[in-house]
């Protein structure tokens, strides 16, 4: 190899702001995500099942408006719920893992980065890879089948997308911290991807097994508290019986306290070597 | 100045006082254990020594000083800033090389050193110039191009080098920089830190491999138990202990037998040792040397030399333990 008699040249430059440089962990993850030719493919297999044929078919079959019948038919469906949690796992698996595995972690925490700031970082990343299956499908759905509507009630077809955008944001958002803590409790991606994925499918089993004897145990199924959600959103009526107080906790659980382990697991990970 | 855009680059004398770290009574506990024990210290610009044995606090003084850590008493400043309330500041001037692995195995080098030097700070279009610079100037040639999982252990070096200095931070932590090099590569490195130092930085080595610390520090300060139990310029230190000399002298046995009990009753003899019917002698000098010359004239002994013996670091850094 050998060293050329190079002299060390200072670098006469300016900084970017502190606050700003998780910025780009966000663009480092979505643009190593999209490398990934399996999480490319689940994406593109997904997107024809669950959103190309509904934009087909909305779009070539009369109709007066956009309705939120149609957008519930589509958002309330099995396939999109399994597809969403593939995605989730793979998104989310090795996002703080491997930097746990490599002992990377030094190399960001030292830098004038804090924690908070690296798991957003990741997080954002994270969710516009998510939003790629999530966001933007749902909003195209709405939008095609708008633009193929025959009445002239348009405002209603834009109440309906305004109402889509908020339900596909909560899908985006769902998976993602619940993912990034199993992440950040072992160093090996594929223990992380097969963790995240099983935890939300032993849920849904559970949840289907108790829901005989008391409705609200089916708030303990991620696809079935994110189905009740999308009637919220959309006006619908919740199932009778149903404890609103118990689907915000639910809600809570899955999203907030799984944040607080990973910047903790962060925070620890980060100090200790 | 807005701190969050700090304009790099600064004449030799700003550069000189940016990376000086000065610690004043610093504590840190764990639990019932005292990692830092009141611990005092400067390091000046060039390359400083960092040793102790395993578990005498070395790793946890470079946490504090990079705010990784709080340390419950005292005050640690690095070019005059406080590192508490300047963290953020501190750790744009800053650049660390750990000892352990650290690298993503599936980025290429350029990659790699190009994405840690914008998380430093650099926009784009400067960390990818930037990048090459700084690979060049490691030695790492078209292998920057492959992912780090193929590259040798002495390469992982080089390139966890270049991501601690590709923001150009006027205070380096070098933790074993050498670390499972050949010889080659250990020289290479140890040439690569100087031409750094030559720039007015501060660069802290940590090192087990006591002659490459001999070889490239101008000062050393030593750890023990959580203290600075030793630190000054190298050349003080390895000559701490005045008047130390070495004395060679030939003779029959009996007559250097007789002439070793008169060095042991008038001066501070170390260490006697006999090859071939010569006696070589460490001792420290009680009176003048010509009193040892007469000595020696009268026991019928030929001195051969009496010149000054320094320590090795390696001898400091035993008794200062």
């Amino acid at each position: 190899m050998g060293l050329d008699p190079i002299r060390y040249k200072p670098w006469k430059g300016q900084r970017t702001e502190h606050a700003k440089r998780f910025l780009v962990i966000t663009d480092h993850v979505f643009r190593q995500k999209l490398r990934s030719k399996w999480l490319l493919g689940i994406i593109i297999l997904g997107s024809i099942l669950v959103w190309v044929f509904p934009i087909l078919i909305f779009s070539l079959s009369p109709h007066d408006s956009l309705t939120t019948e149609m957008m519930l038919e589509t958002l309330q469906n099995d396939v999109l719920f399994i597809f969403v949690l593939i995605a989730a796992s793979l998104v989310c698996a090795d996002l703080i893992s491997e930097d746990l595995r490599g002992n990377s972690l030094v190399l960001y925490l030292y830098r004038a980065l804090r924690p908070e700031r690296y798991l957003l970082g990741k997080v954002l990343g994270a969710l516009l890879v998510m939003s790629l299956f999530t966001l933007i499908p749902p909003i195209a759905l709405g939008i095609a089948v708008t633009a193929t509507q025959t009445g002239p009630d348009y405002l209603a077809s834009a109440e309906v997308i305004a109402r889509t955008v908020l339900a596909a944001v909560l899908t985006t958002i769902f998976f993602v911290p619940m993912g990034m803590m199993l992440s950040s409790l072992t160093t090996k991606r594929t223990y992380a991807a097969v963790g995240i994925f099983m935890f939300f499918f032993t849920m849904t089993i559970v949840a289907g097994i108790f829901s005989e004897s008391d409705i609200n145990w089916q708030l303990l199924g991620p696809g079935n508290l994110l189905n009740f959600w999308y009637d919220v959103i959309f006006g619908e009526p919740l199932p009778e019986g149903l404890s609103s107080a118990g689907m915000a906790i639910m809600t809570f659980i899955l999203l907030v306290p799984p944040l607080i382990v990973t910047y903790w697991r962060i925070l620890s990970k980060g100090v200790g070597k | 100045m807005n701190d969050a855009l700090r304009t790099v680059g600064h004449d030799d004398e700003d550069k000189e006082a940016a990376g000086t770290v000065s610690a004043k009574d610093v504590v840190m506990r764990y639990g019932n254990i005292m990692a830092l024990d009141h611990l005092s210290m400067e390091i000046p610009t060039g390359i400083v020594g960092l040793l102790g044995p395993n578990g005498a606090g070395k790793s946890t003084f470079i946490k504090a000083v990079l705010g990784l850590v709080e340390p419950q008493g005292g005050t640690i400043t690095v070019g005059g800033l406080d590192s508490k309330q300047n963290v953020l500041i501190i750790r744009d001037r800053v650049g660390y090389m750990p000892e352990h692995d650290c690298l993503v195995e599936v980025m290429t080098g350029v990659e790699l050193v190009s994405y840690y030097g914008m998380i430093s700070g650099m926009s784009k279009n400067d960390s990818i110039p930037r990048s090459h610079e700084v690979l060049d100037f490691v030695g790492i040639g078209e292998e920057r191009y492959r992912p780090i999982s193929s590259y040798s252990t002495g390469m992982k070096q080089r390139v966890k080098l270049a991501q601690a200095i590709v923001h150009d931070p006027d205070l380096l932590f070098l933790d074993e920089p050498t670390n499972g090099m050949d010889p080659l590569g250990r020289e290479e490195m140890l040439d690569l830190i100087e031409r750094i130092a030559a720039g007015h930085k501060s660069i802290l080595v940590s090192s087990h491999i006591l002659q490459d610390m001999e070889r490239v520090c101008e000062h050393v300060i030593i750890i023990n138990n959580g203290r600075a139990v030793a630190q000054g310029s190298l050349k003080n230190l390895l000559g701490a202990q005045e008047g130390r000399m070495k004395l060679v002298a030939r003779g029959i046995p009996e007559d250097l037998a007789s002439f070793i009990k008169y060095l042991e009753r008038e001066q501070k003899v170390i260490s006697t040792s006999e090859e071939h019917g010569q006696v070589t002698v460490v001792l420290i000098l009680r009176g003048p040397s010509g009193e040892i010359f007469a000595a020696a004239k009268n026991a019928g002994v030929q001195v051969r030399s009496l010149t000054s013996d320094l320590s090795t670091l390696e001898e400091v850094f035993i008794r200062s333990v």
